[in-house]
């Protein structure tokens, strides 16, 4: 299932971005540029070559790790993906973490006071989280916590300037904790909080919803009626009975809200300036750079694929039911 | 031993033991909520002409972002524009663009889905797997790409963005329909002599509809949403139209600078309505689920 | 108050909320016990109350239930604890063993977990402990191959295997009183009997109370020591089993009692109307008026509690008139033998089935080698337990199956591998009644666009059509009124009465019904089957008869066709395979008919190991279980004659 798709997004992107109106190459040659130097820089990338060329090369360097080079750089792309990827992940991951550590909290404890204010109370919370345009949010939380209250950092970066730290991994905080470096460590979390926070508001709707009715059913099981006219105690019917047949439902959806966030964390990169992946595509995008656009959407893509592949795995391993063969 | 069976009248008991109280209806408050909201926001789209002093796109040359006051109720921006006719106007382009874009989709959607569910086979691999690709394809870039192909323009996002929504609703109506496929009643229908395409319009469709339906409130939040995030990016309406991403973009330089009803109202005006659009979907979904 | 009993229920009442804001009062002051080792058996119909009796019991009932009156547990009063310490009453003082045992046992969670779990939180053991005892109790419900069964997970279990493990699971609570709710709805003749017996087992070993809850008394009445009958909340006969059964008082006991179609040739007689949902608790007698012998004073109070006999006590002024007369039905009626010149219209040669396994090892063989012929004014009877094939057979015969080997003639024409559009046209004639009445219609159209559906095929006017609507309606017993309703207002014999009326609105000549009552409540199974009979006695149509009871097949089928494990083992005219079965496995089948009189039938036929451990093997599917197998039962057996009343596949009993 992985190899397809991926295949078929690769093709379905090569034809678009070529449709596209604008020509890369046009806004790296200098003014004076005559036919013929525009014509060499062309074939420099070989954007002269016929299509199932183009891309026939394309694939074969993908498979060899090889993403091409930037048009307006001039800088190798797999190169610019280990830089800025890395950014992005550490971003989306731990605001995702968050949301789902709420979600899963907040929609048993939902669950479990159903119909009452405590319920009512969070369910509109997690509504109101997932109104608000992320964009904005972010916006509203500098104003508040950093012009106002100071207790978040100007939105200029990951990191103080001036503070030094070995990459490793490109983690920020991953690579302060395996160099030991305290300060970094510190900057790079004073840093973070802010947009993690704003992500992880605005995801933590749907997801708290799934939990919140997955609980609910399991709840109003047969199952579970069975286990409570038995005189089961409360914890053991809350870790053995109503935990794990409530996150037997939830992998799916987790899926599509992270495979949608890699694509969907732009917005909030470019408030923060993270320099992240996505605004790199971006950029890429409104330049018509080709090699960086298409290895943005393979990325992309592998990601969402893989997040519904992982999603398998583990509601394979939480249903009893579901064998994978 | 049996005992005599006294017949007594019902007492009301009084003591609660193991009478769990009923649930509190919530579906109702919300819908009824989000729908009042709704109307009022649909209500200052369709009259912004009438309600506002200036034009979205009028400059007073004699304010530049000044913050509210008479004259401009909701200050104005760099450029001179008023926000509060801007944001009406906005909410032209926003409500309309989304309602349009989720309508196109589920159209769309639940034709292609429900016609390949009930056919199966070969067929609908093939239309789940470019499903798949659509899907995995990063948002952003699909609509961007989908609408520049045929110019920018509403119609064109319009367009673009019900096909970023569209394979949502494929998937959820094929998966209805091949839930519903096995049921006991297409059987009967079957014997009753229906032909495939009868037994899917007459007797599939109606029953597989409800859960589109449902969920098409929160989409068209989410439409909006989207819409607002490519104008931020400047990849949507292009500037200086009135939409309410559009302007949060323009404003966000001012917020550091602490001028922040350039911003601030365009974001609120979203909030709101998504909000409202979310709450009746919320409503819908609770209808369905005690159902 | 009876120091001896397990539990004592005295002057209950319920009150119910209805989601319209209604009242029901689903309780009005019922009284009774259990004593430790009793088998009590609560019978009466849907929404009589007998399900709130155990829920109320073991504090489980729905949320805006108003309860009054004393549920005592030796000295404590139920009803007056609270909520905290209901947590230690569940399951150690009563405990309930749920209606779809499947559903109830929690799909993410080992069996022998959720076994453990009990006997931690009630016996107080430690995890090896709990580990032997989990095994010994599975040993004792009768579970094979205990140790492995431990790590099973319920969908990995039979049905009856997930009875015996929720009875294990109740039984784990040590309580002081079991509460079953329908346990044996839905199971076998074989199973329900083994199931019952372990109640029995248990009530004596345990020396717990059992109430045993059911709409079916000849089911429970086995294996009960005392029955008590409810009716419209309140009580209204209770006696021992023995009493019950062989002299009922009260009228309304006597209809259950005749409601069932008996195996040894009593035909059901159904009793019309339905209970009433009561608002407050009756003033008068609530039965009075479905009742043949009801009069003004039945009307005018509720009668008295009184004993009759030595602890059999009656609710009813008039319990010694005779109230209805067995109707011996004895065969089913009469009808013309098919003459030469009239043609079959249903012909099955040699139909064989596989349902292709979903890794592509192999598949299932559904059906083999099976041929039936059938004439018009004839009824086919298709007998078997579940997994025989049946439903697939049926399935064939209407068409919706194709068989991978074989034909299929209806009327002379060759359907096996007609075309979708030629099999259409044949559709008028071809009709089909299903198991699952409401599920069998489309939920968003009316009574009346259901019926219509297949008249589409008739090209009928508007008003031709309207007329043919309302004919069909009032045959199957149904007035106008119901053809503006939807399917989900319609209880469940009303909706098999439409789903009735529409096969019969395109007036086919052939109808398969597909166990079209085991969805059903006793007494509704009989109303359907006395206007199925009526249909029948018409004698202009043939009609195919799936079902796992054999009392109803009886009562209605002039042929009958046995199926084990998809081939016919035994075929014939009714009367002569009833009284005198030669196949092994008919035999086994018809001893564990449930009879309400209880005749000893001489020789019985003791089939070993439960039907799903046995694989099918090459010769007779029997092999693996009969008691009388031998060498040439590893050859295929084929029908051949057998005393020339009917054919049976056995080389044994067959010429």
């Amino acid at each position: 299932m992985l190899a397809p798709v991926l295949v078929g997004v690769s093709i379905l992107c090569f034809l678009l971005i070529r449709v596209l109106p604008g020509d890369p190459i046009l806004s790296i040659v200098p003014e004076t540029a005559t036919a013929e130097d525009i014509e060499r820089t062309r074939a420099r990338y070989g954007l002269d070559r016929p299509i199932l060329t183009q891309y026939a090369d394309y694939m074969l360097g993908v498979l060899q790790g090889d993403f091409g080079d930037s048009i307006q750089t001039n800088r190798s792309v797999a190169e610019q993906i280990a830089e800025r990827l890395p950014r992005t992940l550490e971003l989306i991951v731990l605001g995702f973490l968050l949301a789902l550590v709420l979600a899963v909290v907040l929609g048993l404890y939902s669950a479990t006071r159903a119909g009452k204010p405590g319920d009512h109370i969070a369910r509109i919370l997690a509504l109101t989280g997932n109104s608000l345009p992320e964009f904005w949010l972010g916006l509203v939380f500098i104003l508040v916590f950093f012009a106002a209250l100071g207790w978040a950092p100007a939105p200029t970066g990951r990191i103080a300037t001036g503070i030094d730290i070995r990459t490793i991994t490109g983690f920020l905080t991953v690579d302060a904790i395996l160099t030991g470096n305290g300060r970094a460590f510190v900057s790079a979390v004073y840093h973070l909080w802010l947009p993690v926070l704003t992500l992880g508001i605005v995801v933590l709707a749907p997801l708290m919803r799934s939990v919140r009715a997955s609980a609910l059913e399991v709840m109003r099981s047969d199952s579970y009626h069975c286990a409570q006219a038995h005189g089961l105690t409360p914890s053991r019917l809350l870790f053995g009975y109503l935990v794990r047949e409530t996150m037997v439902r939830v992998p799916v959806l987790a899926a599509l809200v992270l495979g949608n966030l890699i694509g969907g964390s732009v917005l909030v990169e470019f408030v923060f300036s993270w320099q992240g992946f996505g605004q790199w595509a971006l950029r890429g995008l409104l330049l018509r750079d080709y090699p960086v656009i298409q290895a943005y959407v393979l990325v992309t893509a592998s990601f969402y694929v893989v997040a519904f592949l992982v999603a398998d795995v583990v509601q394979a391993a939480l249903d009893p039911r579901i064998r994978i063969h | 031993m049996i005992t005599l069976a006294r017949t007594t009248g019902l007492a009301r008991a009084s003591n609660a033991w193991h009478r769990r109280k009923p649930r509190s209806e919530i579906s109702k408050p919300l819908i009824a909520t989000g729908t009042s909201i709704l109307a009022l926001v649909f209500l200052a789209a369709v009259f912004a002409p009438l309600l506002s002093a200036w034009g979205p796109e009028d400059i007073d040359f004699a304010a530049f972002l000044v913050a509210p006051g008479p004259g401009h109720i909701m200050g104005t921006d760099g450029n001179g524009m008023d926000i509060w006719s801007r944001i009406l106007h906005a909410g032209r382009i926003d409500l309309g663009v989304a309602l349009s874009a989720v309508a196109l989709a589920v159209c769309v959607g639940s034709l292609i889905g429900g016609l390949v569910g009930y056919i199966g086979g070969w067929v609908d691999e093939i239309t789940m797997r470019l499903t798949d690709i659509v899907q995995a394809f990063p948002a952003f870039i699909l609509a961007l790409t989908v609408s520049a192909m045929f110019g920018s323009g509403l119609i064109n996002l319009t367009l673009a963005i019900g096909f970023i929504f569209a394979p949502a609703y494929i998937r959820i109506m094929r998966g209805e329909i091949r839930a519903l496929r096995e049921r006991t009643f297409i059987e009967a229908a079957e014997c009753s002599g229906n032909t495939r395409l009868q037994i899917l319009y007459r007797h599939l469709f109606p029953n597989a509809l409800t859960p589109l339906l449902v969920i098409a409130p929160l989409n068209c939040g989410w439409a909006m949403l989207t819409l607002a995030g490519l104008s931020f990016l400047g990849l949507g309406v292009p500037v200086p139209g009135a939409e309410w991403g559009a302007m949060i973009s323009a404003g966000a330089a001012d917020v550091v600078g602490g001028r922040w009803w350039t911003s601030i109202y365009p974001g609120v005006s979203l909030f709101i309505s998504v909000l409202a659009f979310n709450l009746i979907g919320e409503g819908f979904l609770e209808r369905s689920e005690a159902m | 108050m009876n120091g001896a009993s397990a539990i004592e229920v005295d002057d209950l009442s319920i009150g119910l909320r209805t989601r319209g804001g209604g009242a029901v009062a689903a309780l009005s002051g019922v009284s009774f016990d259990v004593r430790p080792g009793e088998i009590v058996g609560l019978v009466g119909e849907s929404g009589g109350g007998k399900s709130m009796i155990a829920r109320a019991i073991a504090a489980m009932l729905p949320s805006g239930a108003e309860v009054s009156g004393r549920i005592a547990l030796g000295d404590v009063d139920l009803l007056a604890l609270s909520e905290k310490q209901i947590r230690f009453h569940r399951g150690t003082d009563a405990a309930l063993c749920f209606q779809n045992p499947r559903s109830a046992l929690s799909p993410t969670r080992r069996v022998g977990q959720q076994l453990m779990d009990r006997l931690v939180r009630w016996q107080g053991m430690e995890q090896d402990e709990a580990q032997a005892a989990a095994l010994a109790l599975f040993q004792e419900v009768g579970i094979r191959d205990p140790r492995r069964r431990l790590r099973a997970f319920p969908h990995e279990l039979s049905g009856g295997m997930c009875q015996r493990v929720m009875i294990a699971l109740a039984l784990a609570c040590r309580p002081k009183i079991l509460l079953a709710d329908e346990p044996t709805t839905g199971l076998d003749a074989t199973l329900t009997r083994d199931i019952l017996s372990l109640f029995r087992k248990a009530a004596q070993q345990h020396q717990c109370g059992v109430l045993l809850i059911s709409h079916d008394v000849a089911a429970i009445a086995e294996v009960c020591d005392r029955i008590l009958v409810l009716y419209a909340g309140i009580f209204v006969e209770a006696g021992t089993a023995e009493e019950i059964l062989d002299s009922p008082q009260h009228p309304y006991t006597k209809a259950l009692r005749d409601a069932v179609p008996d195996l040894d040739r009593r035909a059901s007689v159904p009793v019309g109307g339905t209970m009433p949902r009561l608002e407050k608790p009756p003033d008068a007698c609530p039965f009075a008026d479905r009742c043949t012998i009801a009069d003004a004073e039945c009307r005018k109070a509720l009668p008295p509690w009184t004993e009759r006999q030595a602890n059999h006590f009656v609710r009813c002024i008039r319990p010694d008139t005779d109230w209805v007369a067995l109707a011996d039905v004895g065969h089913a009626p009469e009808r013309s033998a098919p003459g030469a010149a009239t043609r079959t219209i249903l012909d099955l040669e040699d139909i064989e089935v596989v349902y292709k396994s979903r890794f592509g090892r192999g598949g299932q063989l559904a059906l083999r080698g099976v041929s039936l012929s059938l004439s018009p004014g004839e009824t086919l009877g298709i007998v078997g337990e579940s997994g025989c094939g049946k439903s697939t057979l049926a399935r064939v015969i209407m068409g919706l199956i194709s068989p991978t080997r074989g034909r299929a003639m209806l009327n002379g024409t060759d359907i096996t591998r007609m075309s979708r559009p030629n099999l259409r046209t044949l559709r008028k004639n071809l009709q089909m009644v299903f198991q699952d009445p409401v599920g069998s219609l489309n939920p968003r159209m009316t009574v009346e666009r259901n019926i219509a559906d297949p008249l589409k095929m008739l090209n009928l006017s508007a008003v031709e059509m309207d007329r043919r609507i309302d004919d069909v309606l009032h045959d199957v017993g149904l007035g106008s009124a119901f053809r503006d309703l939807y399917p989900r207002r319609l209880s469940g014999g009303q909706a098999q009465r439409v789903a009735l009326a529409r096969a019969l609105s395109v007036d086919p000549k052939l109808i398969v019904f597909d166990e079209p009552t085991s969805a059903l409540d006793v007494t509704v199974q009989a109303q359907i089957l006395d206007l199925l009979r009526r249909l029948m006695a018409k004698g202009d149509r043939a009609y195919v008869f799936v079902s796992h009871d054999l009392a109803t097949v009886r009562n209605l089928c002039s042929r009958v066709a046995v199926l084990y494990l998809g081939r016919i083992v035994e075929s014939g005219p009714a009367e002569a395979i009833f009284d005198n079965p030669l196949h092994p496995y008919t035999r086994a089948l018809l001893e564990s008919a449930p009879s309400l009189t209880r005749a000893t039938r001489a020789e019985s036929v003791v089939l070993a190991r439960d039907l799903d451990e046995a694989s099918p093997a090459e010769g007779c599917p029997l092999l693996p279980r009969c008691p009388f197998a031998q060498g040439e039962c590893s050859e295929p057996q084929s029908l051949r004659r057998g005393n020339n009343t009917h054919e049976v596949a056995c080389w044994k009993v067959g010429s």
